[in-house]
């Protein structure tokens, strides 16, 4: 039973297109709200204790803000966020309406703008900016109120997101004096909910009062999230109050449930899953891992005052007559010998959909091993189960998962994601629920779909000498040695170990283009390997592997084939006991890396050394633009420019080498 | 690039083949040409244009030899060379069509026929010099052998075709041969056709060619044929353990990488838009599918689309409309957030990371607790570099060493000077014939979305107590019989090699990829069958073979299948409910703590419309009561307020909370089974847009409701519906 909204017009697009893009349609607004008391404003006591707390609870709540926005100018770039603070001296809604008393919107409801986290960076930033705006009220605010405002925000500038969430963050577990007032309340959150937004809860906990759900909020927040209907909710009880003062600090922990909460979860298709003929259960799939790219380039109109964002669209034309056609008129056609092969719109459903509904069906059950690395070619779809349409589905579900936990197998599935997809053979393996330190979920329970590779999607493997050397016992168990050294942590990938260093960069510098402040300098890569430990933990076993390998290679040489002049595999620098990092080693170690790279015949370019000479003696200018281009980009200096520019870098880049 | 290619196809023609025998129900020439349209279409299919074919019928009525060999040549008579060799197009696989009927005559010679093939592929092979050329020579021979043949010149056509510098393949498929290695013997032959066919084979064989019964071929056509690709690689540099620039002792491994998988993809097909000049006529020209089809007018009825960019920015000057802005004032850019930020195109790299081609160990994971699930991409071998023995030789190491380790390693990659790092998974890989690492590519942090959801094997309550027994978790009786149902359906060793030797059930290698399969099939069969009338043929048995589990296999689970379903008790939630129908109010989703909101209200018989708070009091007005006065009231109350957002709408400011009140209302009411309330409002309101009735032009207004399908609600939609698909689709035409 596919939805109703599945069946999309767009259904002759490339599959792969539409996949993401449904994935994008999905427009998210965040309203982050944010409770200014005196108790949310007290500072922590001064401490000489590095892990003490430095923030309030509201400031450690903006510079969260902060972070979201930042963040989500990059996961989600046509999202939107605004920030209201209640409880405020200052009324202002940014528009002279003074309805909702106590209420500040500090950036409104929208894509965020560069000004915008400007704004509230110095807010962060600069206390004096912030103690005038952050001023509690005597009275506070009505918490009916901040609903209240927040729908009317939600209606005008976000009508018709399918994903408004309030993030509420407060200490306060019971905002109100009479039970009057919370009637009012509960109905505004009713009201909210009607109107299809979610309330997400960010209780702080004072050290000497913790924060009870049951008391107020619990009638306020729904189980069930309008972006995703039937599936179950994310349990209540990880949303983690966090405990000023004490353990990890109180921006850290919100931080992380505030991350949890960044993108609106919201299922990728609800599906049947077969195990048999005639035993259908119902599952949702989501998608958990997908490569974050930045944003495209895309073009800027600069003909005005300020630089503007160009949409561009585009309309189709018949090439013979310039006329402009409606989509609808569009003829899919292939081209085959020469010509046009066509089939009317009617006949193509009839090609594609010819294998079948969409569905999960089980053919069978293998060994996990018989999925081997190798047979990977996408990312993994996570799957959960759901009763909407089949009631037991859960734990039909949960009897599978634990079998094939159990027993590490896997099912073999036939999967049709879609009206109109390709059919794909899939391996359905368990993931297990992990949690962090914390006792936070990780890793959800569930299955995953992981697509196989047909035959037509294997390559062959590339052809290589049929007498290629081979390593022996010795030499393998010098390598084990050396592989046995440099585990990772836990022996295990930690993705949340390795932000993307691009993804970053590339932010980090539109930032700063964008606020027109100074460039960053140096990157943050935490990819890049970690150069002095496996000296330090694996220098000595390496050393004996490249002895090792110099005798078996030697010894494997003579007996097999004539000398070929390939250059040595392992490269070992005489006098071991230098120090690690005299620019004169490292110079004669430039030299010849230059000469190795350049040893198979190719134009011999000059080392880095030869070129200082040159500068030194004054030469450099006579060199050939030419030249100097090899020179910089060999070097992954951008070669172009003019001759000056060149030799501008060149003297830099030499500089930089201490030359 | 392929080898260059001729082939000549000899289809024998004569009258024999017309006939229809062995319970067959088409004639020996149709079955013949299933095997003949493959080959050629398949060619055509690459569009190749090195690969030259030809067609030459034997025993045909006519004559003609195409100027191969002098016009009445003795022996050559009943012998047409159908076209000389050249890359095939679609107009030639029409005019094959056309000559490739059973002729009215016996006469002709098959040898003749092979003799001019010969010939014609001697001189289109052969340099200006006379040299012959590169070139993959093959001959086709497809006949019922029923014939008559002069075997003279048989040692002198031979020797042709064994020549050295330009050696012949020949294949031969006979119609009904005998074949030992399939086991196929024709009973009651004719002595005739038994002594030619004893003398084509052992003419073949002396050729070293391939001789063969004709459904030996036909069976194989339905394995679908993988196309191979010349394998090129992605990066050639370093594996480094180590920094080699600044430390002592490290290790550099020169290799390459090379694709492991790729996911092939079906063709695309391109856009086409019927011509207009004959879109106007009425009838069959914009109807057919078919292509009309003639040599010197390609696409006939069908012209090219061009796409034309047109680019808006914001008007500054007045709000909410746009303006066109020209190219010439354009420069690149990216959105941070909703600000644009200009970078001149000589500055564009300082948003790339400055990175050097390089792949280098970040260090080592055990095997046994990676995740299966993580990787993202498609994999690659990576091997040593062509005839570097130090590279093979250490990498051998390698690979080896995390074998025995049991551990994979994980690698930063960069593949090129200024591309972005990604980390690898590098996972030794062991075949008899070869080793390899291979990689595939890992997620960064910003790659995963950490959503939580609830455990599956316990229930965690709201208070945060766990529970264990529950309607959704699987009791023993479950467990059990899943258990059993898990191991039965085992497919391990259910496939069979081809020998019979029990081997894994689907392993990669023996699937294939339906859809690129059948769209290649269907372009094929469609260039073969211009009658748009026919209908399109099922996919091939081999593409839907794993669509399901092995029948065989699922006899023997039968009954553990029963027992689960037993067992798990699923039921299925009928549409009706899934749709609210008519609600109680009780059913109404309530907070965490239960609260029955309404009550708190004191239940409402009346809830009144609100401008500011629309849709939620829109929603509770409904949920007051199911009585048709109170639906129509509360319609009539968010109905006025629609038409105010949009006649007090500066420019389309409005459009979107009107709009977002049209999708509740019609969602709402179709759930309550009133289509009918929704579709006479929406029918009045379109009619009050385009009649420039709500304060001006709002005919933005109405392409946004068609844009969004806001139309009338119709039977397939909610069965109350007194509307048709039809009549909905048109509502949508102004």
């Amino acid at each position: 039973m596919a939805d109703p909204q599945d069946n999309r017009p767009s259904e002759e697009e490339d599959e792969e297109e539409i996949e993401e893009a449904s994935y994008k349609t999905i427009k998210d607004a965040v309203l982050f709200a944010i409770d200014v008391s005196p108790t949310m404003l007290e500072q922590p006591p001064k401490s000489e204790d590095k892990k003490a707390e430095r923030d309030s609870p509201a400031s450690a709540a903006l510079k969260c803000a902060y972070q979201l926005m930042q963040q989500r100018i990059i996961s989600n770039p046509n999202d939107m966020m605004g920030i209201l603070l209640f409880g405020t001296e200052k009324t202002d809604l940014k528009d002279g309406d003074s309805t909702f008393q106590h209420c500040y919107l500090l950036a409104d409801l929208d894509v965020p703008s560069a000004q915008d986290v400007k704004r509230l960076r110095d807010l962060v930033n600069n206390e004096e900016e912030a103690e005038d705006i952050l001023k509690p009220a005597k009275e506070g605010a009505s918490i009916a109120t901040v609903l209240f405002c927040a729908n009317q925000i939600f209606t005008t500038k976000a009508p018709n997101f399918s994903s408004r969430r309030l993030f509420l963050v407060t200490d306060n577990d019971y905002p109100v004096k009479v039970k009057a007032d919370k009637d009012t309340a509960v109905t505004r959150a009713r009201d909210l909910y009607d109107l299809g937004c979610t309330i997400d809860l960010f209780p702080i906990s004072q050290p000497d009062r913790s924060f009870d759900r049951s008391r107020f909020y619990d009638d306020l927040v729904y189980p069930t999230s309008p972006s995703d209907p039937d599936a179950p909710v994310a349990i209540p009880s990880t949303t983690k109050i966090a405990k000023s003062g004490e353990g990890i600090s109180l921006l850290k922990q919100l931080i992380s449930s505030i991350n949890s909460k960044a993108t609106p979860r919201r299922a990728l298709f609800t599906l049947p899953l077969e195990l048999g003929p005639d035993l259908r259960i119902g599952v949702k799939g989501y998608i958990l891992i997908k490569r974050q790219e930045h944003v495209k380039s895309c073009y800027v109109w600069v003909g005005g005052e300020k630089p503007q964002i160009v949409n561009s669209s585009t309309t189709h034309m018949a090439d013979d007559t310039a006329r402009t056609v409606e989509k609808t008129e569009l003829r899919k056609a292939y081209k085959f010998g020469g010509d046009a092969i066509t089939f009317t719109p009617d006949e193509i459903t009839k090609i594609r959909q010819c294998f079948g509904d969409p569905v999960i069906r089980i053919i069978g059950f293998k060994p996990l091993a018989s999925v081997p690395i190798w047979a990977n070619i996408n990312k993994a779809t996570f799957i959960y189960p759901s009763e909407a349409d089949f009631i037991g589905s859960t734990r039909v579900f949960s009897a599978l998962h634990q079998k094939l936990l159990k027993s590490k197998k896997m099912g073999l599935v036939w999967f049709i994601s879609r009206r109109n997809a390709a059919p794909t053979l899939c391996a359905l393996v368990p993931g297990e629920e992990k949690t962090n330190e914390d006792g936070d979920q990780s890793m959800p329970p569930g299955l995953w779909l992981i697509p196989l590779p047909f035959a037509d999607d294997l390559r062959q493997f590339p052809p290589g000498p049929e007498d290629a050397l081979k390593t022996c016992d010795t030499l393998t168990d010098k390598m084990r040695a050396i592989v046995e050294q440099l585990q990772l942590p836990k022996g295990v990938y930690d993705p949340a170990k390795y932000p993307n260093p691009d993804l970053q960069w590339f932010y980090r510098i539109l930032q700063a283009l964008a606020l027109e402040e100074d460039m960053p300098v140096d990157p943050d890569d935490k990819t890049v390997p970690k150069f002095r430990q496996i000296d330090k933990r694996c220098g000595e076993y390496i050393q004996e592997y490249g002895d090792e390998f110099k005798e078996v290679y030697a010894e494997q040489h003579m007996s097999n084939l004539a000398l070929r002049g390939a250059k040595p595999a392992v490269k070992k620098r005489a006098g071991a006991a230098e120090g690690e990092d005299k620019p004169a080693a490292k110079r004669v170690k430039k030299e010849t890396k230059v000469k190795d790279e350049n040893g198979d015949g190719e134009d011999q370019g000059m080392t880095d050394q030869q070129m200082a000479d040159l500068n030194n003696s004054g030469k450099i200018s006579k060199q050939t633009v030419a030249v100097l281009k090899a020179w910089l980009t060999e070097r992954g200096q951008s070669g172009t420019g003019k001759k000056a520019d060149l030799l501008e870098r060149v003297q830099e880049y030499l500089e930089g080498k201490g030359l | 690039m392929s080898q260059k290619e001729a082939t000549v196809f000899i289809l024998d023609l004569g009258r024999s083949m017309g006939e229809t025998r062995h319970g067959r129900d088409q004639t020996d020439l149709d079955w013949a040409m299933e095997y003949v349209w493959d080959k050629i279409t398949t060619t055509v299919a690459t569009g190749r244009k090195s690969a030259l074919m030809s067609v030459v019928g034997c025993r045909t009525d006519d004559t003609d030899l195409g100027g191969v060999m002098e016009e009445g040549t003795e022996g050559y008579e009943n012998i047409s060379v159908f076209s000389g060799l050249k890359q095939y197009l679609l107009g030639d696989i029409r005019h094959l069509q056309e000559h490739s009927k059973p002729s009215k005559t016996d006469k002709g010679d098959l040898l003749s026929a092979l003799a001019v093939a010969v010939h014609m592929i001697e001189n289109a092979t052969k340099g200006t010099k006379g040299n012959p050329l590169k070139y993959e020579r093959r001959i086709i021979i497809v006949t019922d052998g029923r014939g008559q043949m002069d075997i003279d010149d048989l040692d002198q056509i031979s020797s042709k075709i064994k020549d050295e510098d330009a050696p012949f393949e020949i294949v031969l498929l006979g119609v009904d041969f005998d074949d030992p290695d399939s086991g196929y013997k024709e009973e009651n032959k004719e002595s005739h056709k038994a002594k030619n066919e004893e003398v084509l084979k052992n003419f073949v064989e002396d050729c070293g060619g391939n001789f063969g019964t004709l459904a030996t071929a036909i069976d194989q056509l339905h394995t679908p044929r993988l196309k191979e690709t010349r394998p090129v690689h992605s990066y050639r540099g370093a594996l480094t353990i180590g920094d080699p620039e600044k430390y002592q002792a490290t290790i550099t491994i020169d290799v390459e990488r090379y694709p492991c998988t790729m996911i092939a993809k079906p063709p695309t097909a391109s856009s086409f838009v019927v011509r207009s000049d004959l879109a106007g006529a009425p009838g069959p020209s914009a109807e057919s599918s078919a292509t009309v089809v003639a040599e010197d007018h390609p696409m006939t009825d069908l012209s090219a689309v061009r796409n034309q960019r047109v680019y808006q920015v914001d008007n500054q000057e007045e709000p909410g409309t746009k303006k066109n802005v020209e190219m010439d004032e354009l420069e690149r850019g990216y959105e941070y957030g909703r600000t644009a930020v200009h970078i001149s195109e000589s500055d564009m790299n300082v948003v790339k990371l400055e990175t050097q081609q390089s792949l280098e160990l970040v260090g080592f994971v055990k095997s046994e607790d990676f995740e299966r699930y993580l990787p993202l991409s498609r994999a690659n071998f990576i091997v040593p570099q062509k005839a570097n023995q130090p590279a093979q030789l250490a990498l051998s190491s390698f690979i080896h060493a995390l074998y025995e380790t049991e551990c994979y390693a994980v690698a930063r990659m960069v593949t090129k000077n200024l591309n972005p790092p990604v980390l690898l998974l590098l996972v030794p890989r062991i075949e008899p014939e070869w080793e390899a690492l291979v990689d595939v590519e890992l997620p960064f942090e910003q790659d995963m979305r950490r959503y939580k959801f609830p455990p599956l094997d316990r229930k965690l309550t709201v208070s945060g107590k766990t529970i264990t027994e529950h309607k959704d978790l699987p009791m023993d009786d479950l467990m059990n019989a899943m258990g059993d149902y898990v191991d039965a359906l085992d497919l391990s060793n259910f496939g069979r090699d081809e020998d019979g030797n029990e081997e894994e059930y689907a392993k990669p290698e023996d699937t294939f990829s339906p859809l690129v399969h059948r769209i290649n099939h269907v372009i094929k069969w469609r260039a073969t069958h211009p009658d748009s009338t026919l209908p399109i043929p099922d996919p091939a048995e081999i593409l839907m073979k794993y669509s399901a589990p092995p029948t065989e296999l699922m006899e023997q689970a039968e009954h553990h299948l029963s027992a689960l379903k037993k067992a798990a008790d699923v039921k299925k939630v009928p549409p009706k409910v899934k749709g609210r129908g008519k609600r109680q109010r009780t059913d109404r989703d309530k907070p965490l703590s239960g609260l029955d909101v309404d009550e708190l209200l004191g239940n409402p018989k009346r809830v009144k419309i609100e401008s500011n708070n629309l849709i939620p009091s829109f929603k509770q007005a409904l949920a007051a009561s199911d009585d048709m006065d109170t639906i129509q009231e509360a319609t009539d109350g968010i109905a006025k307020e629609i038409r105010a957002l949009i006649s007090n709408s500066v420019g389309d400011s409005a459009y979107g909370r009107a709009l977002e009140a049209i999708r509740i209302m019609r969602e709402e009411l179709t759930e309550l089974e009133e289509p009918e309330t929704y579709n006479t409002f929406v029918r009045k309101l379109k009619e009050e847009i385009l009649g420039g009735k709500l304060n001006g032009n709002r005919r933005d207004m109405w392409w946004r409701i068609k844009g969004s399908r806001y139309g009338l609600v119709d039977q397939k939609r909610c069965f109350a519906s007194a509307v048709t698909e039809e009549e909905a689709k048109r509502f949508y035409e102004v």
